[in-house]
């Protein structure tokens, strides 16, 4: 190995360590106990003999941490299966329509990202109470839906740029129909495509906190990200539970971010963002 | 697509088959009829859920009185009252002023860690697509939650940061960040530029591996060292990227409301009340969503006005 790419290895390191100590200070706040932590000099290495996992025990026992995480992954779940679908089938057809349409579409989608959520969650939020959706995960999914799409339909448009229509028209040709030729051929090879948008609407639908703290009001629909905020203010003193629940909530997306990034980044890179 | 046309009808005339008779709607029609089928749930759900709330938000601005129910909107008389009241508030020129200085410091802070790290995870090394991973690890948290772990890191009394700021000497005592309000809008930007950056460094590693080695190689023949390298064949090739990507985020920054909420929600003392958050501090604290929606009005004409300044590079960039 050469100097240049140990000093290039060195600063990647350095940068990283500073760049995840908040994840790494969260870890070790949930594994050690409270009066090791309050002190003005916290230890910024453990004490591997004073690890313990309590927090992780007693966090479930001051918060309904369980439905919290329940809640999240329903809404998550729910937001995903309807921004692929909506997102796939509105992609394919702006990649296939005349430039126009997609040209009117792409400005509108920058239209769209001048809307403050706070702004958007006001008339969502009368509506929803005119036909008593308030307080329902429903309720969050459409909302979430609605705000991802958008995007989603974008990326997806230019990852079906990238498939040729001539594969399209020798179906075609060959006596498929359209449809058929769009569900037997163009599907199957916007697989990664699809697979990326559904980890993007996954990130944003689980990181949701301006439609969960307002569309939702009673304790039974909270999702981790108001649990977590309600959490703050309460039992500022218990940074171990608090810690330790963040870690929880925290979880499910980084181990599939970090499984899935590949295809994530392939997807991104492909298209809207070049 | 003709070609495929003549083909079959020349195939019908031949054997004389059914398909002559029965009408069939051209080709190009066909494909333009599934394209319109595909995008109707899409467009029929932004109608509902984006114009006609954006119609409604209008409406209620335009309207005299405090109501959260949609059926009695219409009965309020009309006024052009609450855009008087939002433009000659104080606040309302305050908390434009905290949501320029919070996009500002954000995308210029996202953009340059963005620019180190993809800068230094540009080229293959063994082990990149770990690294990367790594690099890009804060994108799938959620924002109000790492603002937690930033209220826990900045905490006035046990907080690390303090501890590290004292051990290296710039501070001699600690700073309650969130509860003063010279520091509070720092401590909110720590989180948001940490959530911010990853955007960044995948749109300019994407423009970044597009440069050709070849013209590093050459610059280094000619004696260039590193800073020269950057301004004369790194800067050149990603400064578009570079630009659509402080849009793209000065715009989720000037929206955004969780970083902000989770913790301080707007104070103290205002210190940290950007346009979005008082937008929402006037409807769900104060209950007046007609004044709260004559703020969102004026908030997105200003984002509408300040992009529309952009639109060059942007049109340059993403079309």
């Amino acid at each position: 190995m050469s100097r240049s790419m140990v000093v290039r290895y060195a600063l990647i390191v350095a940068i990283i360590v500073v760049l995840l100590f908040p994840v790494y200070w969260m870890a070790l706040t949930a594994v050690l106990p409270t009066r090791e932590l309050l002190s003005p000099s916290p230890p910024l290495l453990p004490d591997l003999g004073s690890i313990s996992f309590d927090s992780f025990q007693r966090v479930f026992e001051l918060r309904p941490v369980g439905r919290w995480m329940a809640n999240s992954a329903t809404v998550t779940a729910g937001t995903v299966v309807c921004s692929v679908v909506f997102a796939t089938m509105a992609g394919y057809s702006l990649s296939r329509l005349a430039s126009k349409v997609g040209l009117i579409v792409g400005y509108s989608l920058f239209a769209v990202r001048l809307i403050p959520t706070t702004l958007l969650v006001i008339p969502l939020f009368m509506m929803f109470s005119e036909v008593e959706l308030n307080n329902t995960l429903r309720s969050l999914v459409i909302a979430n839906t609605v705000v991802i799409v958008p995007f989603a339909a974008w990326l997806m448009k230019s990852f079906f740029d990238s498939i040729p229509v001539e594969l399209e028209e020798a179906a075609m040709v060959d006596g498929c129909s359209r449809l058929r030729s769009f569900l037997t051929i163009v599907l199957p090879l916007a697989r990664p495509g699809i697979g990326a948008v559904a980890i993007f609407s996954g990130i944003l639908a689980w990181g949701d906190f301006t439609f969960a703290r307002t569309l939702i009001q009673g304790d039974a629909g909270t999702t981790v990200t108001v649990g977590l905020v309600s959490f703050v203010g309460e039992y500022t003193a218990d940074w171990g539970a608090l810690m330790a629940a963040g870690l929880l909530s925290i979880a499910p997306m980084v181990v599939l971010f970090i499984l899935l990034e590949p295809l994530l980044i392939s997807g991104l890179t492909s298209g809207a963002v070049k | 697509m003709t070609l495929v046309t003549d083909d079959r009808r020349r195939a019908g005339a031949h054997t004389g088959g059914p398909r002559r008779s029965r009408w069939r709607p051209s080709l190009s029609t066909r494909n333009n009829l599934l394209s319109y089928v595909l995008l109707a749930p899409s467009l029929a759900m932004s109608l509902v859920f984006i114009a006609f709330p954006i119609y409604m938000i209008v409406n209620l601005s335009l309207r005299d009185g405090k109501t959260m129910i949609m059926s009695e909107v219409g009965g309020l008389p009309l006024t052009l009252d609450n855009y008087d009241t939002v433009l000659s508030d104080p606040e309302t020129w305050h908390s434009l002023r905290i949501s320029a200085v919070y996009t500002l410091a954000a995308v210029a802070g996202a953009i340059v860690v963005g620019l180190v790290t993809a800068l230094l995870i540009r080229r293959r090394l063994p082990g990149r697509r770990w690294l990367r991973t790594l690099i890009l690890i804060p994108w799938p948290i959620p924002g109000s939650i790492a603002t937690v772990g930033f209220v826990w890191m900045l905490d006035g009394t046990y907080g690390v940061v303090n501890y590290l700021l004292r051990a290296i000497g710039v501070i001699d005592e600690n700073i309650a960040w969130f509860f003063d309000p010279q520091t509070a809008l720092i401590g909110v930007l720590m989180p948001t530029v940490w959530s911010a950056y990853p955007l960044c460094t995948l749109m300019l590693l994407a423009s970044l591996q597009s440069v050709p080695d070849e013209l590093y190689e050459a610059a280094k023949v000619d004696g260039a060292g590193p800073v020269l390298q950057f301004r004369h064949v790194t800067w050149p090739a990603v400064q578009n990227t570079a630009v659509l990507a402080m849009i793209v985020t000065g715009l989720w920054t000037f929206t955004t409301f969780d970083f902000v909420y989770a913790i301080t929600r707007g104070g103290p003392d205002g210190a940290t009340q950007t346009l979005a958050v008082a937008i929402y501090n006037q409807a769900f604290r104060f209950f007046d969503l007609p004044h709260a929606s004559a703020l969102g009005v004026v908030t997105m004409a200003l984002a509408g006005s300040a992009l529309l300044a952009l639109f060059p590079v942007v049109r340059r960039r993403f079309f």
